[in-house]
């Protein structure tokens, strides 16, 4: 028992350290995908024929491939092929974001499709262009409905990121499975990540719903 | 047409840059951090082991500098041909598949490869083939694929089941959900030294270990190849030895 802690505690700084791989590429993701999603949504609900069929491309291409496939052929194929040269960590965070934007922009197109459809017309015999009611109407309310629903995307990809170490970016898992090949203490060490990754998702959910309570506007929702 | 000027003005500094920091060159050395004695990451959080000390002599030997990275085993010559790294020096066994895509380095280690079991198991290595068992392994490696085709051309009657890295296979194996496992000598003996675990005997053929370089990168080769030959002639390598492999 002794000698399982002494490995635990050694290993903790180490560990540690790929949390912070881990949480850099998780929040990198998170944006990144923010600034894809949003788009894709808006596309497909407002968007005419060829901007629908564009977005729902990207969706259907992003959701339909692994991840991990997804990550070799980006990372040792497209990106390379393109002359990018990124390090393993950046070429995963852009992965996952481009992956998680997929799936984003399906949190944003429920929450503007709840909208009820009025809002639209009254704004455009108000004089507003279709931009502007988008912009200023539509997505404020959007945005605030899907933080429930961007927590959850938060938390699969947090666990989705365990993949990057595939492009040798060395994350949690990564740096548990090198500690235990060298120490044998697999089980221990596994459940420590488990906790490590329970107390980031606790942390990254918990600081949403801050973020819930904070943009709230009083008076709008139950 | 603010643009295109910046645009060429990068495409010169590049031009200019490129050299002066080729000069700079870190070679970057990919291991499998899974593979101790050879390769692993010690207390500390740094990379160690027999080849990553080998390395580490040669490139101050030969006079360039070295960072060694840990990969991913099943994406390692991937990595190394689209240049995230510049050499792989981690107990690679030199196959013919293999060097159909990279070059290899003169052999610089040989090992055997052993069956192992519970410490409280009477299965004997020769029974194993005729048997109806599960035998664990690293998948990519050589041994897995030779077990692999072997076990097609003579009918053995075991199971194969793969694993990330062989401790995978040696926990599994401890766990009782697998009866053998096939392995390289040397993570065996290391496993023997850490799990209720035992050598039962050697199979399949004698394993040459090399250094592994991208084919256009004849001169890194010829300076690992140099650097090998010197690290052998010096007492050090017998240091290197008794330190990581007969401890």
């Amino acid at each position: 028992m002794n000698e399982t802690l002494t490995v635990l505690l050694d290993a903790l700084p180490f560990v540690l350290q790929g949390a912070a791989v881990t949480v850099t590429a998780v929040v990198g993701a998170m944006f990144l995908g923010l600034f894809i999603g949003v788009p894709l949504a808006v596309g497909q609900v407002y968007g005419g024929r060829a901007v629908r069929f564009v977005c729902d491309t990207y969706v259907w291409f992003f959701r339909g491939v692994p991840i991990l496939v997804l990550l070799f052929l980006f990372y040792f194929g497209l990106f390379n092929f393109i002359g990018l040269n990124l390090n393993a960590v950046a070429a995963a965070t852009i992965v996952l974001g481009m992956t998680s934007g997929a799936y984003q922009s399906q949190i944003f197109r429920g929450s503007i499709l709840s909208l009820p459809k009025g809002q639209l017309k009254a704004a455009r015999a108000l004089g507003m262009s279709d931009a502007l009611a988008i912009r200023a109407i539509i997505l404020p309310q959007a945005l605030r409905l899907s933080i429930p629903g961007w927590s959850n995307e938060y938390s699969i990809i947090l666990k989705d990121s365990a993949l990057a170490f595939v492009l040798g970016a060395s994350e949690i898992m990564a740096r548990t499975h090198f500690v235990a090949s060298r120490t044998y203490q697999h089980l221990p060490l596994y459940v420590s990540a488990a906790v490590l990754y329970f107390l980031l998702t606790w942390a990254g959910v918990a600081a949403l719903r801050v973020l819930e309570k904070r943009v709230r506007i009083k008076g709008y929702v139950h | 047409m603010l643009k295109r000027a910046a645009f060429v003005i990068a495409c010169l500094l590049c031009m200019v840059a490129g050299p002066a920091l080729a000069e700079e060159k870190v070679f970057i050395n990919g291991i499998d951090a899974n593979y101790p004695p050879f390769a692993y990451v010690d207390q500390s959080g740094k990379p160690s082991g027999f080849d990553v000390d080998a390395i580490d002599w040669i490139a101050a030997k030969m006079g360039f500098k070295v960072k060694h990275v840990p990969v991913d085993w099943d994406g390692i010559i991937p990595n190394l041909l689209a240049k995230k790294i510049d050499f792989i020096c981690s107990g690679m066994t030199i196959t013919k598949e293999r060097a159909e895509k990279v070059n290899f380095s003169a052999p610089y280690w040989e090992v055997k490869n052993v069956f192992v079991t519970k410490k409280d198991s009477a299965l004997k290595a020769e029974e194993i083939y005729g048997k109806d068992v599960t035998v664990g392994m690293q998948a990519g490696t050589s041994e897995a694929k030779w077990m692999a085709e072997e076990k097609e051309k003579q009918g053995w009657k075991f199971t194969i089941k793969y694993y990330d890295s062989a401790p995978m296979a040696i926990e599994d194996l401890v766990n009782g959900r697998i009866e053998a496992a096939a392995m390289n000598y040397p993570p065996a003996r290391d496993a023997e030294k850490k799990k209720p675990v035992q050598i039962i005997g050697i199979f399949g053929e004698v394993e040459e270990f090399g250094a592994a370089v991208r084919k256009e990168d004849k001169e890194l080769l010829d300076t690992l190849n140099k650097g090998f030959e010197l690290l052998k002639a010096d007492p050090y390598w017998e240091e290197l030895i008794a330190k990581h492999l007969n401890k």
